[in-house]
């Protein structure tokens, strides 16, 4: 990993709060408002990653673009707005929309495509190759589903809270200042 | 029953005077905010989140390797808070573990594994078996013994369990010896 290692290409925008101690290799793009926690693990292996506001990223998860066997095309993992993985996810997911939770040791495989507002239960593995329905739950220790009514809650208080507390306690890693783009 | 005696390095560990075991590839944030009573080991690749909140581990305690120990997170009507954690004394718990409880009794011993969901209250003298979920909130009567996923109370614990526990967690560290030469 070592090799692949290259600082420069982690773009942070401002308002984010990146953990110094969490590791991020490759081409990894933060949008502001994004917590993420030491000891989390954001690799760009086979491609970019980019990831939007509001998210909130805890320690010892791991974000892996990964490459495949058959290597070749690039491919980009975006993650949208407003969504939580717990402590210990493991998340390989090309596609993951707003509002999801990723509950502690979850595991998420490649081909999965979350929507919007799905949880995926504490400790479930969800490696199947197909595209979440809004809302899904997938819970209990034979991961069963269900889709449920409404969205889970924004964590904007928690976000308020912990960018608040975070520089008290770790050195953060600092926006990079080519990467300012304004919303419209 | 005798346990088996256990090696680390030495320089791995730093032993503090009132014989605290702590691992240097350990992960304390905030430490300023940890309280660890005495003759507790914490070992190689545990992250304890006082930063969050005040930690507070009682005394003769076992956190394995790769253990997360994190305050659990609430939401008010206005603001959020992290509540303080409190572990009390005796206390196992096994690897890969993450506790998210807002309390823990004595004599509780928490399996591999295991994700205590947030703000959980366990007990004193009451165990969680391997590869357990609690979900948020779960209280754990004491004499206990709590597993599957979701967490369900699947049996009892004996009377002794206080000993029981005391004896482990003595022995444990007891058996927990350094080689080669400290730093």
């Amino acid at each position: 990993m070592a090799s692949t290692r290259n600082p420069t290409s982690v773009k942070i925008a401002p308002g984010a709060v990146v953990c110094d101690e969490s590791e991020i290799f490759g081409d990894v793009t933060i949008a502001t408002r994004t917590v993420v926690h030491p000891k989390a693990k954001i690799i760009a292996e086979a491609g970019p990653i980019i990831i939007g506001e509001n998210n909130i990223i805890e320690e010892l998860t791991q974000i892996v673009n990964r490459t495949t066997e058959k290597g070749g095309n690039q491919t980009v993992m975006i993650i949208g707005n407003n969504n939580v993985f717990e402590v210990g996810s493991y998340v390989e997911s090309l596609k993951i929309g707003d509002h999801n939770v990723v509950e502690a040791k979850a595991h998420v495989g490649r081909q999965v495509e979350l929507t919007s507002g799905c949880i995926i239960g504490a400790a479930c593995s969800i490696t199947s190759s197909e595209v979440m329905q809004e809302n899904t739950v997938i819970y209990g220790a034979d991961c069963s589903r269900r889709v449920q009514r409404e969205k889970p809650p924004a964590q904007a208080l928690q976000i308020d809270f912990l960018t608040k507390i975070l520089p008290n306690y770790h050195y953060l890693k600092k926006p990079s200042k080519a990467a300012t783009p304004q919303r419209t | 029953m005798e346990l088996e005696d256990v090696m680390y390095n030495n320089s791995e560990y730093i032993e503090t005077a009132s014989g605290n075991k702590v691992s240097r590839l350990s992960v304390l944030c905030g430490s300023q905010n940890i309280v660890i009573n005495g003759k507790t080991i914490i070992m190689t690749d545990c992250v304890i989140r006082g930063d969050l909140a005040n930690v507070r581990i009682g005394r003769h305690c076992v956190i394995s390797k790769k253990a997360v120990i994190r305050p659990p997170f609430k939401k008010f009507s206005k603001g959020v808070a992290f509540f303080p954690l409190h572990i009390g004394d005796h206390v196992l718990i096994g690897e890969d573990s993450i506790v998210n409880a807002a309390q823990i009794g004595s004599f509780v011993h928490i399996g591999k594994h295991c994700i205590i969901g947030r703000r959980c209250v366990l007990k004193d003298c009451c165990a969680i078996a391997d590869y357990t979920v609690l979900p948020p909130e779960t209280v754990v009567p004491p004499f206990t013994l709590f597993s599957g996923s979701p967490g369900r109370a699947t049996g009892e614990l004996p009377e002794c369990t206080q000993d029981l526990m005391v004896d482990v967690t003595m022995s444990y560290y007891q058996s927990f010896k350094p080689v080669g030469k400290s730093k």
